[in-house]
């Protein structure tokens, strides 16, 4: 009874909006064409595949999201590693760590738009000292790539890194020194201690930041649009841009559906995962 | 096989967390030594010295008269068996055995041969595929030794390895463990805050309080002649009966008064009790050492009855002297008595220990 308006509020902005979706991607519904009147099955779908661009986009995505954990995992790592051996000033790392993350993901994109803007930009000044020629950051083809993973990096190092850390605080102390005394090498207790004790985290870290990481739109929509060209057209601003520049909201529908099954996979991936550690 | 030789060993954690206070103590090649005393008391720290998981802040620790101080932990060839096991938990039993082999280059046959004959010693063959988790506590506890034995080491240090494992399977591991060093003939030190295992498997025990030691000898030396109350107090269970007593007397005769009772000291032993005329002692007595029939040599002490605890072998009598102070008996099974009823206790004269009630050491007789 009481979970009732809860409840209530559930359905209204999150189940709604999914089975509308859901419902919307097997018609022809556009904003020219509003009306659930033309039921079409799978038309949509299969438009969708057929999408000159789709590969493309999903291309883009499988780089960033692939380029993004994996150097958000190195690094968050070593972080971890690092301010594991810390014990003053703890707090203050945290906050720093921290930080970022508390940023809404607008304001980062905006942020870094300013920071890395060709001629007004500090960044540019910056290097300039250096003797660097300025890099024109997000109108670059090939730079803006690695711009949109480095600013997405800078962001959610520290989601990495504060999991990893705590996974690795609450590891037992008594390997270590059964370890010392056997004789291995801090490098040799890093990969029979701690890499093997730390599997399960680092699991749920990779994963968790993995369906994040798919989901990306915030960063893009502000920083490149997809652009230039179609160098950042990551799957999520290729859906958008089915919507509300193609107007197709029954092919967007179809798309949307179609990652959330991917992300759906992958939760439940993770799910049963946490399960078995049990 | 090694000597161990502790000299003013003192350890400081932070600023001035003194956990061991300026020991002395000299573990002899071959010999089974137990570290004993309550938790806190700094015996587990002094092991973790030794063994060099913890840094000396001063003083000298020698094995085989060389100085071990800055020695790293692996050179000193040493092998811990802690209480929680501590194996490695995604290594199956075999290749936990064998890690400490495998990094000191001992040639793959030689590994596989140990590992089987420490296996085959602490009845674990069976268990070599399994991990960690998929054992018992008393497995593990097991594999956590094997994994000390098949080193090789030159002492095997203890750190409360018994006290995770059930009361049965403690008693089992005991003699277990005598038998091991009987085999060995290893140094051992063993930490422990349990007196039954410091009795029955020591061939000396160090009695530790507030990182100090209170008392080093053999097991029944040590029971026998307690160095204070403290010793008196935690050796045992039922532990000493320590009462409040008074030395008084004329010249030329010395007696205990306890509760109002007389108990004479025969001449021969006034000796430095002689100090204590008129004055306060603590008057010790162990359980056993109180009966219910006379015998020559035994003195009366009149007390109430409060509680009798039948255990099966023996009975225990709580009961209290005159002036409220509360004693234990341990009585033969066949006793019982009336709680309330006025009852007449013998103690053994020649058991009794007698302290200072200040200093709380033992005051040496004759």
């Amino acid at each position: 009874m009481l979970t009732a308006p809860g409840l209530a509020a559930l359905m209204l902005v999150i189940t709604f909006p999914l089975v509308f979706a859901f419902f919307t991607s097997f018609y022809d519904y556009t904003l020219l064409h509003p009306y659930h009147d033309d039921f079409i099955a799978l038309e949509n779908y299969q438009e969708a595949w057929e999408e000159e661009y789709l590969g493309g986009s999903l291309w883009v995505t499988v780089k960033f999201v692939l380029a993004s954990v994996v150097i958000e995992f190195a690094i968050g790592f070593s972080v971890a590693l690092a301010l594991n051996k810390v014990n003053r000033f703890k707090t203050i790392y945290y906050l720093i760590l921290l930080a970022p993350l508390l940023i809404n993901p607008v304001v980062v994109g905006l942020l870094w738009r300013m920071l890395l803007h060709t001629e007004l930009g500090i960044v540019n000044y910056v290097i300039g000292l250096f003797g660097i020629r300025s890099v024109n950051w997000l109108g670059d083809a090939k730079v803006a790539f690695w711009t949109v993973v480095l600013v997405d990096i800078w962001h959610q190092v520290s989601f990495m890194a504060i999991l990893l850390l705590a996974g690795l605080a609450a590891l037992p102390r008594e390997p270590y020194e059964a370890a010392r005394m056997d004789g291995a090498s801090a490098f040799r207790c890093f990969i029979h201690i701690t890499l093997p004790l730390m599997r399960p985290v680092i699991m749920v870290a990779l994963l968790l930041r993995l369906i994040f990481a798919i989901k990306t739109f915030d960063i893009i929509f502000i920083m490149t649009k997809g652009g230039p060209g179609t160098a950042t057209d990551l799957i999520s601003y290729f859906i958008y841009r089915a919507a509300f520049f193609g107007l197709d909201i029954g092919r967007a529908s179809a798309m949307s559906v179609g990652l959330l099954v991917i992300v759906l996979l992958l939760t439940t991936y993770l799910y049963r995962y946490m399960r078995s550690l049990r | 096989m090694a000597q161990i030789t502790l000299k003013g060993i003192t350890k400081v954690f932070g600023h001035d967390v003194v956990a061991v206070d300026n020991i002395d103590l000299e573990i002899g090649d071959g010999e089974f030594m137990v570290l004993l005393g309550p938790s806190g008391c700094g015996k587990s720290t002094t092991l973790r010295m030794i063994a060099g998981l913890e840094e000396v802040t001063s003083g000298e620790l020698m094995i085989d008269g060389k100085r071990m101080n800055d020695v790293d932990p692996a050179d000193r060839d040493l092998a811990i068996v802690f209480q929680n096991y501590a194996l490695y938990p995604h290594m199956t039993v075999s290749a936990n055995l064998a890690f400490g082999l495998r990094l000191r280059k001992v040639e793959r046959d030689e590994v596989e041969r140990r590992i089987n004959k420490t296996a085959a010693m602490l009845g674990i063959e069976e268990l070599l595929a399994r991990r960690p988790k998929e054992l018992s506590g008393g497995q593990q506890q097991r594999v956590a030794l094997g994994r000390a034995l098949v080193r090789n080491p030159v002492a095997f240090l203890f750190d409360e390895p018994l006290s995770n494992l059930d009361a049965k399977l403690r008693a089992a591991m005991r003699t277990e463990l005598i038998k091991i060093h009987r085999e060995l003939g290893a140094t051992i030190v063993h930490v422990t805050h349990d007196q039954v295992e410091a009795m029955t498997m020591g061939e000396r025990m160090c009695i530790m309080r507030d990182g100090r030691i209170v008392q080093v000898g053999e097991p029944l030396e040590v029971y026998r002649n307690p160095a204070d109350t403290f010793v008196a107090g935690f050796l045992a269970s039922p532990p000493m009966n320590l009462l409040k007593a008074r030395l008084l007397g004329r010249a030329g005769e010395l007696e205990i008064d306890l509760a109002g009772t007389g108990i004479a000291i025969p001449p021969a032993r006034h000796g430095s009790l002689e100090s204590y005329r008129d004055k306060a002692v603590v008057f010790g007595v162990r359980p056993e050492d109180l009966h219910a029939e006379p015998a020559p040599g035994r003195v009366p002490l009149d007390v109430k009855v409060v509680t009798v605890e039948a255990l099966g072998p023996e009975v225990v009598l709580i009961a209290s002297l005159a002036d409220d102070q509360e004693l234990a008996a341990r009585l033969n099974r066949g006793f019982s008595a009336p709680v309330g009823s006025d009852f007449r206790l013998y103690a053994d004269l020649e058991m009794m220990h007698l302290f200072d009630p200040t200093s709380e050491t033992a005051i040496a007789e004759g």
